[in-house]
């Protein structure tokens, strides 16, 4: 196989390599996958992209990538969020190379073209010498950027139809009940983000932070060194005798759903009410007495937005494709306000165990997902090389937009299987005369 | 020529005339220089009960994200361990099921330019340069790179020089990172 691929459509057959119970290992390792991947997953569809308490201020910017296009979230003069590519429109250098920070405006380093907040081209040294209107060259925008309580997507081809379709119900709620986790109903991205790389293909990280089969021996460690973990209850109580359930909602969008297993309020933040006394009360007083209680043993979900967007209970994480061997597990600790500041030292700290490359938990599931990619790495479609995703196939449920099992199915795996061959067999079709 | 050949010989301490200088005498610059030297080759070899040995019951370990200028808690760091959870982060490593370090990375790392940056009472702050090679064995098999800053507090006790705090400020922190599961 060559090493660099050109893209051109419709070049697989998604509905052989995607079936309903097994997906062929090509998949994570294809670099003409890769390729349909940023067009009809990261282009075509909607993609998170930041929250928009991370820039505050008009002028406040961060480096992201939607798919593998860098852009530039930023607060622009009106007070709105825009997303610009952070690229020259001109020759191409990158505006900002840093992670964030704040501009009055983006000026080239190269040649010096200045661009406003917004991305519209202000001014470029030497006008004379150019016949175009340089109002057509401003920096490259999605065609669509929407956001719901705060957190924010785009849609770079402007065709994947409205933001709240592609949330649809499970989404919606998905993120309702993690802002509801912060006493205003609205989260704060402030404590920085942590990178960590993996040798792997990214649709192994939707799988992985989803999977509920592989607690008990991808992370036997940790259970062994902290015997009183949350999870206990769920790993140790065996195979359907755990409340806890898997669950894979309409578009994709994935839960690992906790809340009936927790034995006691607070269990998911590893405390008790005397220790977090404000913060409890501060929710009381924002949704009342009922509300406040559901919240406090419910906590927030574990929960993935498709197909970036990682709800990590009180973290927030972000899975970026780099290439087809190579992703990058973004995370930062889901702070809240309308508090004292004691609960959000607790959630750092909470954030610091779970999340990132020294981690307690992701070390283990990332050495597992770089030896499953490896294992992939000769695979080619028709041969060897099948991922058997069938468990729980015959037990599952369907009902209200969703569907979902014992917590150690694999229907949250095929969740995503399935709406991804959706994505990527439809688009196949439509923009194709399809040669099969 | 004697004096300076000595010097050099052992630890440079801070700023010449900075009062650091006589502060420490020669015995403790070896002291100090040998620990620094021990702490790095028990990381190295994995030896974590005798790593664990040489720290103090208040020992603060800190990997922060960018520059470690900021207090430990107020945003997330890579690693951020008081006694306790470094004691769990060992206990881990320990179990012989932590994936991560399952078979441990085979590491060597150099250790350079260590100062006494300041002395007080039985407490020396020590800085030092390294670069750390790292082969990540458990899945890749690829050659990693580590290098940066050191900074060391130590205590001198009854059993001798001990560790109260470790911050290592990585040169490519505000990257991305591959696993660091290992004491670094």
């Amino acid at each position: 196989m060559a090493l660099t691929v050109q893209y051109s459509p419709a070049s697989h057959d998604y509905r052989h390599l995607v079936q309903d119970d097994r997906i062929h290992g090509s998949l994570y390792t294809d670099p003409a996958v890769f390729a349909d991947e940023m067009q009809r997953i990261f282009t075509d569809g909607w993609v998170f992209v930041g929250h928009e308490s991370e820039v505050p201020e008009v002028g406040d910017w961060v480096s992201r990538r939607l798919g593998t296009e860098p852009v530039l979230m930023v607060r622009d003069r009106d007070g709105a969020i825009s997303v610009v590519a952070n690229r020259c429109a001109h020759r191409g250098t990158t505006l900002c190379p840093q992670n964030d920070g704040h501009d009055r405006s983006f000026r080239c380093a190269y040649h010096g073209w200045t661009y406003d907040l917004d991305g519209t081209l202000l001014g470029v040294p030497g006008p004379k010498g150019f016949h175009k209107d340089t109002a057509d060259l401003g920096l490259d925008r999605p065609g669509q950027v929407d956001g719901y309580r705060g957190f924010v997507f785009a849609n770079r081809s402007g065709t994947a139809g409205s933001l709240s379709d592609h949330l649809g119900a499970g989404g919606t709620d998905l993120i309702d009940r993690t802002s509801n986790m912060s006493p205003t109903g609205r989260v704060r991205l402030s404590a920085v983000w942590i990178g960590q790389r993996i040798d792997s293909n990214w649709k192994m990280w939707p799988e992985s932070d989803h999977d509920g089969y592989h607690l008990n021996f991808t992370h036997a460690s940790m259970a062994r060194a902290v015997p009183d973990t949350y999870y206990d209850e769920i790993v140790m109580t065996g195979e359907e005798a755990s409340e806890s359930a898997t669950r894979a909602y309409d578009g994709g969008h994935l839960e690992l759903d906790f809340r009936r297993s927790y034995t006691a309020e607070l269990a998911w933040l590893g405390t008790t009410r005397e220790k977090v006394a404000d913060y409890c009360e501060a929710l009381e007083g924002s949704y009342g007495p009922e509300k406040a209680k559901t919240i406090m043993w419910d906590g927030p979900p574990h929960a993935l937005v498709f197909p970036n967007l990682f709800l990590a209970e009180m973290n927030i994480a972000r899975i970026e494709p780099v290439s087809p061997g190579v992703t990058v597990h973004h995370h930062t600790p889901l702070l809240v306000e309308g508090t004292d500041e004691s609960v959000n030292r607790r959630l750092v700290l909470q954030s610091e165990a779970a999340m990132g490359p020294a981690s307690f938990f992701l070390t283990d599931d990332a050495v597992i997902a770089e030896r499953m990619h490896r294992a992939f790495e000769g695979a080619a479609a028709g041969e060897d090389g099948w991922v058997d995703l069938s468990r729980g196939l015959e037990r599952e449920h369907v009902e209200d937009g969703q569907r979902w099992s014992d917590i150690t199915d694999e229907t949250t795996n095929r969740g995503f299987w399935h709406h991804y061959r959706n994505l990527m067999a439809s688009a196949a079709a439509s923009s194709t005369a399809d040669t099969r | 020529m004697a004096p300076e050949a000595t010097e050099s010989e052992s630890i440079a301490s801070g700023t010449v005339g900075s009062g650091v200088r006589d502060a420490v005498d020669e015995l403790t610059r070896r002291d100090i220089k040998a620990f620094v030297y021990l702490e790095a080759r028990l990381a190295d070899e994995s030896r974590y009960d005798e790593w664990e040995a040489l720290v103090t019951d208040d020992m603060h370990y800190w990997v922060p994200f960018g520059p470690g200028d900021y207090e430990p808690g107020t945003r997330v760091s890579y690693i951020n361990d008081n006694r306790a959870r470094l004691g769990t982060r060992i206990r881990q490593l320990a179990t012989g099921v932590h994936h991560a370090q399952d078979p441990p990375s085979s590491m060597r790392r150099v250790v350079s330019n260590i100062e006494i940056l300041s002395a007080e009472g039985d407490e020396f702050e020590v800085g030092s340069n390294f670069v750390l090679y790292e082969h990540a064995v458990q899945a890749t098999g690829h050659l990693r790179l580590w290098a940066g800053r050191t900074t060391h507090r130590l205590r001198r006790t009854s059993d001798g020089l001990r560790m109260a705090a470790k911050k290592v400020e990585l040169v490519n922190s505000t990257s991305p990172l591959p696993n660091l599961p290992f004491i670094i």
